[in-house]
């Protein structure tokens, strides 16, 4: 029975779509398959077509794909981009570079997510509404705003320098502004939430009597720790790791405003690309790349979960 | 001489010179301002399975966590072997619990589940190994060895957790409702070798129960709780023939209880006379008080015998009405109202399959039960 069959007079339709194989079950996920066709699949190939075709002065700024010219298809696929790509180190050192950045930002936010993923799941149910929404708080204010503001932070005489030299314990001012540092701190404190809300998910539905059960057979809280809450919590730290270092990897506003001149990444090169050489080919190229560097290793890890689930 | 010894033996707590194993001395715990426990006091000897029996919410759960260590006492003292458990955290006690879900890790196959406690303990790899082969032989789990706790039936899952319990030797084995998740059938083939296991290791047993029937198989004595109190402390038989309140008489078993007012106090029995059963109630034993004192009687259903005739050899009589009639196989439980209108149970047996002497609904049948099947209980 098709759900429309339920509506008043929605019988006869009903019957209608079934015949046709349109049920209610596809008329449900229909929806969202219509969503990523539009938003997320038709996009990515009209950047896969851009990526092989040929740069030009024009509007838009490339060349058509196929050309009809005398009864003859030509169809031109530019493989020159990827090939640059390859050619020119500056892509290559800045995949890496961001891959790299984006790891080691993911380990810290781990390292400090963690702690406190677990303070909330542990905390009375009262406090832990209170603790999650200072968690979420931030995003009630723009991020780039929250960037800026570190800024105000990080700068020469910002508010750190000026703390540390009053209190004495430098004598000059640090340079953190325009560092790979200020790029750490910047994205760590903006993905933290994104850490802490999945591993707070997992984190919340330990059951206590593991922990005691563990205590019980004479596991001090350490031991408890890296025994059984870690290697049960682990789905969520993946998730949590996974939501930071996806988007850490094209990050491009963070490293624009707090990163030096030396902070190589690959979303910087892209925005370059597009908007300083209106070089529309090769910045589609260098996206597809990103996301295939990205998609590979997160495919890699839903099948050894998939697998790991079937395991249970 | 030697039966003497052994029947000391088997009931250390008849012995005033015996040393309890486990000694909790007024015990209080205190969330907030509710009072789960109430100054609780209690002697356990070695190698008794000890029940704590109450409903819901009695705390004897709460009592449980302290001998384990998961919570401190308020005020009071517990000593397990001659040693104030005071300051020492759960992880440092020789105790060891077997938890109401089993709390298997579910990341670890049976065998490291029972290892942890023993490579926590630091022992070398062969003596763990033996060891686990050893306790996975005695809970009969030999080889399930290497599943994972969710690839298990309940009852499995239950022996795995007793074997992790055990296999550490512990001083005192706590169970917190051991057999409440498994069906009643394989619930009484697990009691008699959780019994036959206990007796083979000699370990002390501490078992957390709401479940009246349980406590009275297993246990060599029953502590009744409720209300953060124990109300009665005793042996099966003494808990079902003596109950000393109305709470035990009621909650272990079923009872008729009988209102009633002292009538005359002799030497050895008083006469009770009864609103309720709008006649004299005959007690041998067990009170002595003033005329005009309120007491209460309970009687036991299957100690009241029913017939369509007037009774003989019973000291108390009364007659009524069937009402109800249920049948349950082994027994029929029919309730009698009296002319006061108070509604009595009583259970017979069916001994034999004849329907001949059968009451019916409306039937005016006569009660009666002996002088000494009466128990007089404070309420």
């Amino acid at each position: 029975m098709s759900a429309v069959s339920k509506l008043p007079g929605g019988r006869f339709l009903g019957r209608f779509l079934e015949k046709i194989g349109f049920g209610g079950r596809s008329l449900v996920i229909a929806v969202p398959v219509f969503w990523l066709l539009l938003f997320f699949l038709i996009p990515f190939l009209v950047v896969a077509k851009i990526s092989l075709s040929e740069a030009a002065i024009a509007r838009p700024p490339y060349l058509p794909l196929w050309e009809w010219e005398d009864g003859f298809l030509n169809i031109t696929l530019n493989f020159g981009n990827y090939l640059f790509l390859l050619d020119d180190p500056l892509y290559m050192s800045a995949y890496i570079e961001s891959v790299k950045i984006a790891a080691i930002s993911t380990f810290i936010t781990l390292l400090i997510g963690y702690p406190m993923a677990y303070l909330i799941a542990r905390s009375s149910p009262d406090n832990r509404n209170i603790l999650l929404m200072l968690v979420i708080l931030p995003f009630w204010t723009s991020f780039l705003l929250r960037v800026y503001a570190w800024i105000g932070f990080l700068k020469g005489n910002g508010i750190i320098n000026n703390l540390l030299l009053k209190t004495g314990i430098i004598d000059e001012p640090l340079i953190m502004l325009q560092t790979d540092f200020a790029v750490y701190v910047g994205i760590v404190y903006t993905y933290l939430p994104f850490m802490i809300l999945p591993l707070f998910a997992n984190l919340v539905k330990l059951d206590g009597s593991y922990l005691e059960a563990s205590a019980d057979l004479g596991a001090r809280p350490i031991t408890t720790f890296f025994t059984v809450t870690l290697p049960l919590s682990i789905s969520g730290i993946i998730a949590g790791c996974m939501l930071v270092f996806i988007p850490a990897v094209g990050e491009f506003v963070i490293p624009a405003l707090l990163g030096g001149p030396d902070t190589l990444m690959i979303g910087g090169v892209l925005w370059n690309e597009f908007f300083s050489n209106r070089d529309w080919p090769i910045a589609s190229a260098v996206a597809i790349v990103m996301l295939v560097v990205l998609v590979i290793p997160i495919m890699l890890l839903r099948k050894a979960q998939a697998a790991e689930a079937e395991a249970h | 001489m030697t039966e003497s010894t052994s029947s000391i033996a088997q009931k250390p707590w008849a012995d005033p010179n015996a040393e309890p194993f486990m000694q909790i001395k007024n015990v209080t715990k205190k969330f907030g301002s509710f009072t789960a426990v109430e100054n609780v006091s209690l002697d356990i000897y070695k190698g008794e399975i000890f029940c704590l029996l109450g409903g819901s919410g009695c705390g004897k759960s709460t009592l449980l966590r302290m001998l384990s260590g998961f919570e401190t006492p308020t005020s009071g003292q517990i000593i397990i072997d001659g040693q104030d458990q005071a300051g020492v955290a759960a992880y440092d006690r020789e105790t060891n619990m077997m938890f109401q879900s089993y709390a298997l890790f579910p990341h670890m196959s049976v065998e490291k589940n029972i290892a942890y406690g023993l490579k926590r303990a630091g022992l070398p790899k062969a003596e763990i190994a033996t060891r686990v082969t050893d306790i996975l032989s005695l809970v009969q789990m030999d080889s399930f060895a290497k599943r994972k706790p969710h690839q298990l039936s309940g009852g499995q899952r239950q022996r795995v957790a007793l074997a992790r319990a055990l296999v550490k030797k512990p001083k005192l084995l706590m169970l917190d409702e051991p057999l409440g998740a498994l069906d009643k059938k394989l619930r009484e083939e697990t009691q008699s070798e959780l019994i036959k296991i206990q007796e083979s290791l000699g370990v002390t047993f501490v078992v957390v129960t709401h479940d009246q029937e349980e406590a009275m198989t297993l246990s060599s004595r029953i502590g009744v709780m409720t209300e953060g109190e124990i109300v009665q402390v005793g042996t099966p038989h003494e808990i079902y023939e003596y109950p000393q309140n109305r709470f035990v008489a009621d909650f272990v078993g079923s009872v008729n209880v009988f209102e009633g007012r002292i009538k005359e106090d002799g030497e050895d029995h008083v006469i009770v006379e009864s609103r309720d059963t709008g006649s004299d109630i005959y007690v041998p034993h067990g009170i002595s008080g003033v005329e005009g004192q309120k007491v209460a009687i309970a009687v036991r259903p299957e100690k009241i015998e029913i017939g369509k005739t007037e009774l003989e050899n019973v000291r108390n009589s009364i007659s009524g009405t069937v009402d109800e009639i249920s049948y349950m196989g082994n027994v029929t439980v029919y309730k009698v109202v009296l002319d006061s209108g108070k509604r009595v149970r009583v259970s017979r047996s069916n001994r034999i399959r004849s329907t001949e002497d059968a009451l019916a609904w409306g039937d005016v049948v006569h009660l009666g039960w002996a002088g000494t099947a009466g128990v007089v209980v404070t309420s």
